[in-house]
């Protein structure tokens, strides 16, 4: 099966250069036509009722970490706040 | 011997007895590092002068008769993808290349708990995604036993690094294989847990349903004891099950009198060497010759799990990997024309080419018109391939198989053609798609004097049975030599 990898890559946030589009297209084409031979299985989609996930209690988390520490590895800082480009006009 | 060819379990002994001290061990692994890094390339990042500060520290605990954890003084690499507070955790990528994670992951506090030295950062295939470490951004590394073939993947730093010397035990992940395949193909002990018996907190996701941490040694009994220091519960990890974990060392048993072992046929078909299946029964008929009774069994959908395993495992990648976004953390393109633009610029020069695809795969399984046939048929898919192993363990205690269906290939043979590549992973996909445990032994060589791998499938959380026959195995084989004999 072809696969828009233009239409795929736009929805995953990526850009893929045009010299590379066709192998990408090629790659993609082949590891779909793998993926897709499964059987044609009888069922439903199940909860894993054995291994429920617990959820966290409904607590406020004490703050472990200090801003400055996260905002270490941040490209962009300013003022204590990350930098983004403009999104309102 | 040198010291960095003994066992962590036989360096704890020499440690008590006052044989040797850890700066000892730490500066022979270092020289080796010295030595051999050049050739191997099993390190991300050093942490060598950290090391020597630590091994200072234990030494004195030791010399004023203190008592000291489990693997007090003992040099250990740690997968990059494991966070660690303050070293740099890179993933293998450009993406991370400048990160240093404010925390420790669960499992490295279990080893400053232990009082472990952590001596690097082991090189990994980018974003664990690969079977061979090419796809790190930051270099190759190289099979000790033949430096012209990869080391596996994606855990292939730490697999190396047990092979040549330049750590004594290692830390890695595995979500498709990436602890068992490396460890086949280097010649060492791998083991990755039953899902939810080591905390993932920390751990930086790839397929979170499929992802666990896990030991590497050059002995069982180096694995039984890492397993028992890493494992457990953890409220970090909502996955994580909360039950007594046994003392796996203490517990280890060779008596596999009366122990069934079922061979599943459908893991030694077509596509596995020759000399990988030969050397693969020769070791089950020596557990047979000495007790264990050995079962042909089927597990019939095994031909479907390499398709199930990409559909599942891409599409939690492709979520969990749209975290990069070079807005919090991580690589930002440097020029941009507006926010969306940043994002795509930022992931496009920041992964790397497979991290690329299989983001795509994963979009595309979930995408509008295609979810059914794929992702949802996988889950199904999923679950029956985990019932059939539940069936199977009604009946065997441990299921035996080749671990990869050949030995290491040389460098840049299959890179470039992924079908190829995710072959590599046929025999070990189906014990993270059940969430069983599973270790690698190894089981001899081929002709090219190429490691071969050995591999035990066990129930959920039943760790002990396959550690038992495996060590059972390592006994009855005379012991396994792991060191590389070329560097």
């Amino acid at each position: 099966m072809k696969v828009d990898i233009k239409h795929i890559a736009k929805l995953s946030r990526l850009k893929i250069e045009d010299d590379k589009l066709l192998k990408f297209e090629k790659d993609m084409e082949a590891i779909v036509n793998m993926v897709e031979k499964l059987p044609d299985v009888e069922g439903e989609l199940k909860l894993d009722t054995e291994n429920p996930m617990t959820l966290r209690e409904d607590v406020a988390v004490q703050n472990k970490f200090s801003r400055d520490e996260l905002l270490k590895n941040a490209p962009e800082v300013q003022a204590g706040c990350l930098v983004v480009p403009k999104t309102v006009e | 011997m040198k010291l960095y060819e003994k066992s962590a379990f036989e360096l704890t002994q020499m440690l008590k007895e006052k044989k040797c001290s850890s700066l000892e061990i730490v500066e022979d692994v270092s020289k080796r590092i010295l030595e051999v890094e050049d050739k191997v390339g099993a390190f991300v990042t050093l942490n060598i002068d950290n090391a020597k500060e630590q091994a200072k520290t234990i030494d004195e605990k030791i010399s004023k008769n203190q008592a000291v954890s489990l693997l007090a003084g003992i040099p250990i690499g740690v997968k990059d993808n494991i966070s660690t507070k303050g070293i740099n955790t890179t993933c293998s990528s450009k993406m991370l290349e400048n990160y240093i994670p404010p925390f420790n992951a669960t499992v490295v506090n279990k080893l400053n708990e232990s009082e472990a030295i952590i001596i690097g950062k082991m090189n990994m295939d980018e974003f664990a995604m690969g079977s061979s470490t090419e796809t790190s951004f930051m270099h190759l590394t190289k099979n000790p036993h033949d430096l012209e073939r990869v080391p596996g993947g994606s855990s292939g730093g730490s697999a190396a690094c047990i092979a040549s010397g330049e750590a004594i035990i290692s830390l890695g992940s595995d979500t498709g294989g990436s602890i068992r395949q490396p460890a086949a193909l280097c010649g060492v002990v791998g083991l990755k847990p039953t899902y939810g018996s080591v905390s993932r907190y920390g751990l930086i996701a790839f397929a979170s349903s499929l992802d666990q941490i896990g030991p590497f040694g050059k002995s069982v009994k180096d694995v039984a004891l890492l397993q028992t220091v890493i494992n457990g519960y953890d409220k970090m990890d909502a996955t994580s099950k909360n039950i007594v974990y046994p003392n796996l060392l203490e517990g280890l048993n060779e008596n596999i009198k009366g122990l069934k072992i079922g061979i599943p046929k459908e893991y030694f078909g077509e596509g596995i060497e020759e000399e990988v299946k030969t050397s693969v029964m020769n070791a089950i008929k020596l557990l047979e010759a000495n007790g264990a009774i050995v079962k042909e069994i089927s597990l019939p959908t095994t031909p479907f799990a390499i398709n199930t395993y990409y559909v599942i495992a891409s599409a939690e990648a492709s979520s969990n990997l749209a975290r990069f976004d070079g807005v919090k953390y991580g690589y930002r393109a440097k020029e941009y024309d507006n926010l969306v633009d940043m994002y795509e610029k930022t992931r496009s020069e920041g992964f790397g080419d497979e991290v690329k695809r299989r983001i795509m795969l994963g979009t595309f399984v979930l995408s509008s018109g295609f979810y059914d046939a794929y992702y949802k048929k996988a889950k199904i898919v999923q679950r029956k391939i985990t019932e059939e192993f539940v069936e199977a363990f009604k009946d065997v205690d441990v299921i035996a198989s080749p671990t990869v269906p050949s030995t290491a290939f040389k460098i840049g043979e299959n890179f470039g053609d992924p079908l190829k590549m995710y072959y590599s992973d046929v025999c070990t996909v189906t014990a993270n798609i059940a969430g069983i445990p599973s270790i690698s032994v190894p089981c001899g060589k081929d002709s090219k004097g190429l490691p071969i791998g050995l591999q035990f499938f066990g129930d959920k959380f039943k760790e002990q049975t396959i550690l038992n026959v495996s060590y059972a195995y390592e006994k009855l084989s005379g012991g396994f030599d792991c060191m590389s004999k070329i560097i």
